[in-house]
């Protein structure tokens, strides 16, 4: 693959104006028995953004995801990704889709590198997984399994398998969820760094901070629908606007902050 | 859709990888068998006391029938009648330590006609202890007690059989034990972890039908299984097993035996959610198995009815066929009975797995 080297954070560029959709889901729906899980969800998502779903758990976060990715089956609605519809041709989204699921192993008797071979075949390409390591900062582990890896790294690892294909929409459903802090940072700047890329992310997230740092929109879902959809400031402007004021005052930081400062941005994985 | 071969090869070679990386698996599949062939042949579990008699009665008088039926009437002997052809043909194939023989007009009377017994060769304790027995039981049937005569009533004569041990009833078994414990535990077992973890998902966020990955592990499984067989062979014939059929059939039956129990693997994989739904239910197939189908232990002592119910079990088919090539050099016409059988149990089995796999 030729592709801009991903190892160098380049300084975060000013927000685009939105160019065409390159995901399109109109009134999406799926039931489970009487629980409607998704219940007429539809949004676009522009290409090279990156694109927050939000919601508390059992919101239809994860089932919004998976039916858009072709891994579910869509029972009601319509969702395109690159011009393809899903429910026409799921294998066919799947591959130009990269995807890192909430809860996904990998193979224990297989390295790293072997692990992104095989991956690469699955989508029919000769991978250079030395390459797509360094790219996420993993080049020392090549020969490692992923359950020697620490939290963040196995997330790092799991974007890694996602861009084999390197797919020009990428699914994270809850990348840093379980992470510490620096880790979690460190993943931001690699999700940075795929923005840069061009790639376009769409996220699911419990953290809303990170949702404010790395989304240029956000969509909060509950129950199965979206209750509301836009940037993340025209959000909380549109809060305060109605009358919403906090109970303390804004503090110059918080206990994170604190943290950060004490402990660094430096990850603590050879511990 | 063309099927494509290098995915396809691609997916072979890391399922072998895994496997063969697998401590747990290659403990389970390979150094287990050997050590129960080292444990049972060491201690020779199969040289029990019963004494198997062939008895020919050309007689067919009533000194015959009294004869006869004080024989049966002794534990240790396990009787069957038959031509003398017949029953020399047995002992030769090691299956008679003893057979003997009541000439035609034979009367039950001191300094009588002498009894023959042809004794093998090859089970040479049995076959002594045969001859004692024979010779009392006789002598209590003339006089109401032991002892008597100076002539002894009964002849013994050696016949050269081949000197099958217990070794070559056990190789067989192993092999079969081996090919069972492939699909039932291998595939069960690591299967459904592939499954629990959510592996198995993330093989399908790509575009790869799932039947090329499932197809992949069938064929490492059954390569690797018969790979073991080979090696089995290998250390059976090390610690003296008679290899008297052909290897490649014997590959063959177990290629066979494999595809039963890899679907019965996969069946229970693709119905339990974890491995404490697997296990089980791989073990309520397999253990009654592992003790009635003549795994360890010949099927010759159980009571007429069990044995005829568990002859249907496919493991029986399986331990039956390898036997019957390696011991008596069976060929492929020989093993019709055991291949049907075997057969109608791949299909039953791989019906069953289509019925309850899924892939989530």
């Amino acid at each position: 693959m030729t592709l801009p080297s991903l190892a160098a954070p380049a300084p975060r560029a000013p927000r685009a104006p939105l160019g065409k959709p390159i995901i399109t889901v109109a009134d999406l729906r799926k039931r489970y028995g009487t629980l409607t899980a998704v219940d007429g969800v539809s949004f676009e998502v522009a290409e090279g953004e990156v694109f927050g779903i939000l919601g508390p758990n059992g919101a239809g976060k994860t089932t919004t995801l998976e039916m858009i990715e072709g891994m579910r089956p869509i029972d009601e609605g319509q969702a395109t990704i690159d011009e393809v519809d899903v429910r026409a041709d799921p294998r066919e989204v799947k591959r130009r889709i990269g995807i890192q699921l909430q809860a996904s192993a990998f193979f224990d008797e297989l390295n790293l590198r072997e692990l992104l071979h095989l991956f690469g075949r699955l989508y029919e390409r000769n991978v250079d997984a030395d390459a797509l390591l360094a790219d996420v900062e993993l080049n020392e582990k090549a020969s490692s399994t992923v359950k020697t890896l620490s939290g963040g790294q196995k997330q790092r690892f799991s974007i890694a398998a996602a861009l084999v294909n390197d797919p020009r929409v990428l699914f994270l459903d809850e990348p840093t969820t379980g992470l510490d802090p620096q880790a979690r940072r460190h993943l931001w700047e690699l999700i940075r760094r795929l923005r840069e890329r061009g790639h376009t992310v769409i996220l699911t997230t419990h953290y809303m901070e990170e949702a404010e740092e790395l989304c240029d929109r956000v969509a909060i879902m509950d129950r199965g629908r979206i209750v509301a959809l836009d940037t993340p400031q025209a959000l909380i402007d549109a809060l305060v606007e109605r009358g919403f004021r906090k109970q303390r005052v804004e503090r110059l930081a918080n206990l994170e902050d604190v943290f950060i400062d004490l402990t660094g941005h430096d990850l603590r994985e050879d511990e | 859709m063309p099927i494509r071969i290098g995915l396809f090869w691609a997916l072979f070679v890391a399922s072998v990888k895994m496997f063969v990386r697998n401590r747990v698996a290659l403990f389970f599949s390979l150094f287990l068998p050997l050590v129960i062939m080292v444990i049972f042949g060491v201690l020779n579990f199969g040289s029990g006391t019963t004494v198997t008699l062939g008895v020919v009665d050309e007689a067919r008088s009533d000194a015959s029938t009294t004869l006869l039926s004080a024989l049966r009437g002794i534990d240790s002997f396990e009787i069957t009648e038959g031509s003398h052809d017949e029953e020399i043909a047995q002992l030769e194939q090691g299956h008679r330590a003893v057979v003997l023989t009541i000439p035609a007009g034979y009367e039950l009377r001191p300094g009588g006609a002498q009894l023959l017994a042809e004794t093998s060769t090859a089970q040479a304790q049995q076959a002594q202890i045969g001859a004692l027995l024979l010779n009392q039981a006789v002598s209590q049937a003339m006089f109401g007690q032991a002892g008597g005569g100076t002539t002894p009533p009964v002849r013994v004569e050696q016949v050269n059989a081949r000197d099958l041990g217990y070794i070559d009833f056990l190789v067989p078994g192993v092999l079969g034990l081996t090919i069972m414990n492939l699909g039932l535990f291998g595939v069960a077992f690591g299967f459904v972890q592939l499954k629990r973890t959510g592996t198995l998902r993330r093989l399908f966020a790509t575009p790869t039908p799932p039947a090329y990955f499932l197809g992949a592990q069938v064929a490492s499984r059954l390569v690797l299984g018969l790979i073991q067989v080979l090696i089995l062979l290998l250390i059976g014939i090390a610690f003296g097993l008679h290899l008297i059929g052909s290897v490649a059939l014997i590959l063959l039956v177990a290629l066979l035996g494999a595809v039963i129990f890899l679907a019965m693997g996969f069946a229970i994989a693709g119905w339990a959610k974890n491995e404490d739904q697997a296990a089980p239910v791989a073990n309520l197939v397999s253990l009654p198995m592992l003790f009635l189908s003549g795994t360890f232990f010949s099927r010759d002592a159980m009571p007429d009815v069990l044995a005829s119910i568990t002859s249907y079990l496919p493991l029986t088919y399986l331990n039956d066929a390898l036997r019957r090539i390696a011991n008596d050099g069976a060929g492929l016409g020989d093993l019709g009975g055991d291949l049907l059988g075997m057969a109608a149990w791949a299909i039953v089995a791989f019906l069953i797995a289509v019925r309850l796999f899924s892939w989530e």
